[in-house]
């Protein structure tokens, strides 16, 4: 106990729980060691701040040959990042473009080269971070209510009354059973079609009511798998001092499960963010639809690169996040 | 006047019989040790005393009260659900294979039931949890997880977890059949205080030398029928059954 105690304060000091025995001056020194790179690192940011290139400057040395030959069929975008920018100018007709990139105050024409790809990538990037953040929360948002969802389905499932365990497997057979795409041109598409009332009319809720149930059915599966591995000495345990069927589940049984649980429930979600790229089908702007985009506006695939590393960005960060949940659940063994 | 009393208590799995006409009887403050081969039907009449398993027909009594009555697999007379739980909880079990609940602590696989079930308040409830820790000698181990208990530890932690709920008999299936050798004894230990403090209890084992200490009474079991029962001083020494001295000479 006080050793836990002892580890648990240690590794909110930075510090790791191995330093926590060292001498608290070495500690110190760390820590003013770290807030000297942060200071610099802020300082560095201020300076870099303070020289950003103009964005008129930036704009304005797009070659004028270029904006003259084009007229009104010329296109522009225009980003600027911190002492950091870039200006691509793009004739519309032609697909003749130009980039440039400010850094510090200066500009430098990019049409080839790494620096040209490096330039696009940044000129996609607030694009591809708005379809990212709609990837993410549709995501998560249907995971998370898919999995509550799912603990009523595999309750219903094993339950002893016959009709409730009926509608519930076969709520989980049709949705296991038919294709997420058409579910989703079902709900978005065929509702309305029935009455009007059901119609969901906002993409990303339609995306999110079809992305949770069938979440759901999934993850039923799962929970029930994980229910019917505990072992039957718990139940009866649990009998013979008098708990309900209830508190079993409760305090015994969903506790216990939920270790078990979460590999599985991470490969879904994993799967969910995978398959949310088919939201892009509904024009949902999601990363997947924002890339096609980009690809077919610029005429360059290149744009998939960033986008893939972005979604492998995002499961190693959720990966992380249930390894360090399943780490917190299996203090017990 | 018997605590618990059984009347023609039969059990089928299916076609299988394994407990036939079962009459047994444990007074207060008794402990009758119940012995037997494996598949006797042991275990399966002490299940189906605290509704582990659903009897075929026959009586439950406790405290004299008609608890359950069943024939041909329907039910007949059943205490209403109040009174049914009240009577369920008089018996506390101790299991063979411990069944603690691993995700929960030692004190707090104590004060589970006591909290969820008669809704204790949780204060009162860790007070009489630590007595009970130290009344079966684990004290130090009130904050540790299951898993890092050793055998002996687990069992005497399930004794007290059921006599958390305040029964007034345990009933004991095998307690020590999964454990070292070298740790039946301070389970065996712990029992035997129970015993000496008044405790009623119906204990099936095949420690016989327990048996013989401890035991007010000897219930020898054998094709799902009651083959013979008396004082362990009679029955050990001087068995009336020919299976019971059969038995009594392949284990000595
Ligand atoms: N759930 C069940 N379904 C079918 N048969 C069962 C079931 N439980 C027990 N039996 C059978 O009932 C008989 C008695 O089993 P029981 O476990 O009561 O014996 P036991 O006397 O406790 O034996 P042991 O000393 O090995 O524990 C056995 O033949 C067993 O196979
Ligand atoms: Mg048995």
């Amino acid at each position: 106990m006080a050793d836990n105690l002892e580890t648990e304060s240690g590794s909110k000091n930075k510090p790791k729980a191995k330093t926590a025995a060292e001498p608290a001056a070495k500690a110190r020194r760390r820590r003013l060691a770290l807030y000297i790179v942060l200071g610099l690192l802020a300082l560095a940011v201020l300076i870099l701040a303070l020289t950003r290139p103009s964005g008129e400057k930036v704009v304005g040395e797009i070659s004028q040959p270029l904006i003259d030959k084009a007229g009104s069929n010329y296109s522009q975008q225009y980003y600027n990042y911190l002492a950091f920018s870039i200006a691509r100018g793009k004739n519309v007709r032609s697909a003749e473009s130009d980039t440039h990139i400010g850094f510090a105050g200066r500009t430098f024409a990019v049409n080839a080269g790494a620096a040209a790809v490096a330039a696009n990538v940044l000129c996609w990037l607030p694009a591809l971070i708005n379809g990212t953040r709609i990837t993410i929360s549709l995501t998560v948002t249907a995971v998370c209510a898919g999995v509550f969802l799912s603990v009523f389905l595999a309750l219903g499932k094993i339950s002893r009354r016959k009709l409730l365990s009926r509608i519930c497997s076969g709520y989980i057979f049709f949705f296991r059973g038919t294709p997420l795409l058409m579910q989703l041109f079902f709900i978005y598409y065929g509702l309305p079609q029935i009455s009007p009332a059901l119609a969901i009319n906002n993409k990303f809720l339609a995306a999110f009511v079809t992305f949770t149930l069938n979440s759901a059915a999934y993850c039923a599966e799962i929970i029930r798998a994980a229910i019917q591995s505990i072992d039957k000495g718990q139940f009866e345990a649990s009998r013979a001092l008098g708990m309900s069927y209830g508190q079993t589940m409760r305090l015994v049984v969903i506790p216990q499960s939920i270790r078990r649980l979460i590999p599985p429930v991470a490969n879904e979600f994993i799967m969910v963010l995978k398959d949310a790229s088919l939201v892009s089908i509904i024009a949902l702007t999601d990363l997947t639809f924002q890339t096609r985009n980009i690809s077919s506006s610029s005429a360059s695939a290149l744009v998939y690169v960033p986008a893939m590393i972005i979604y492998l960005i995002i499961t190693a960060i959720f990966t992380y996040i249930f390894n360090r949940m399943e780490k917190r659940f299996s203090i017990y063994t | 006047m018997a605590l618990i009393r059984t009347e023609k208590v039969c059990k089928n799995f299916g076609e299988l019989s394994v407990l036939t006409d079962i009459d047994v009887a444990v007074e207060p403050k008794e402990v009758v040790c119940i012995i037997g081969p494996s598949g006797a039907g042991k275990s399966t009449f002490l299940r189906s005393l605290n509704q582990l398993e659903r009897i075929t027909s026959g009586k439950i009594y406790i405290d004299e009260k008609l608890f359950l009555h069943r024939e041909n697999n329907v039910t007949v007379f059943q205490q209403n659900s109040a009174e049914y739980k009240r009577l369920l909880l008089e018996m506390g079990m101790v299991f063979q294979s411990f069944n603690l609940f691993p995700h929960r602590t030692a004190l707090q696989n104590i004060i589970l039931a006591p909290v969820n079930v008669q809704k204790k308040a949780r204060a009162q409830a860790e007070e009489e949890a630590r007595e009970l820790l130290a009344k079966v000698g684990l004290s130090e181990k009130a904050d540790e997880y299951p898993a890092r208990l050793s055998g002996g530890q687990q069992q005497r932690l399930a004794i007290a977890r059921a006599l958390a709920m305040q029964p007034k008999i345990m009933l004991f299936d095998e307690p020590t059949s999964a454990l070292d050798p070298e740790l039946v004894g301070e389970v065996l230990q712990v029992m035997k205080q129970l015993a000496e403090s008044g405790m009623t209890m119906l204990v099936v084992t095949h420690e016989m030398g327990f048996a013989r200490d401890v035991a007010d009474r000897i219930i020898f079991m054998c094709d799902g029928m009651v083959a013979e029962e008396g004082e362990p001083s009679e029955l050990f020494t001087n068995p009336k059954n020919p299976r019971t001295k059969q038995f009594l000479n392949s284990i000595l």
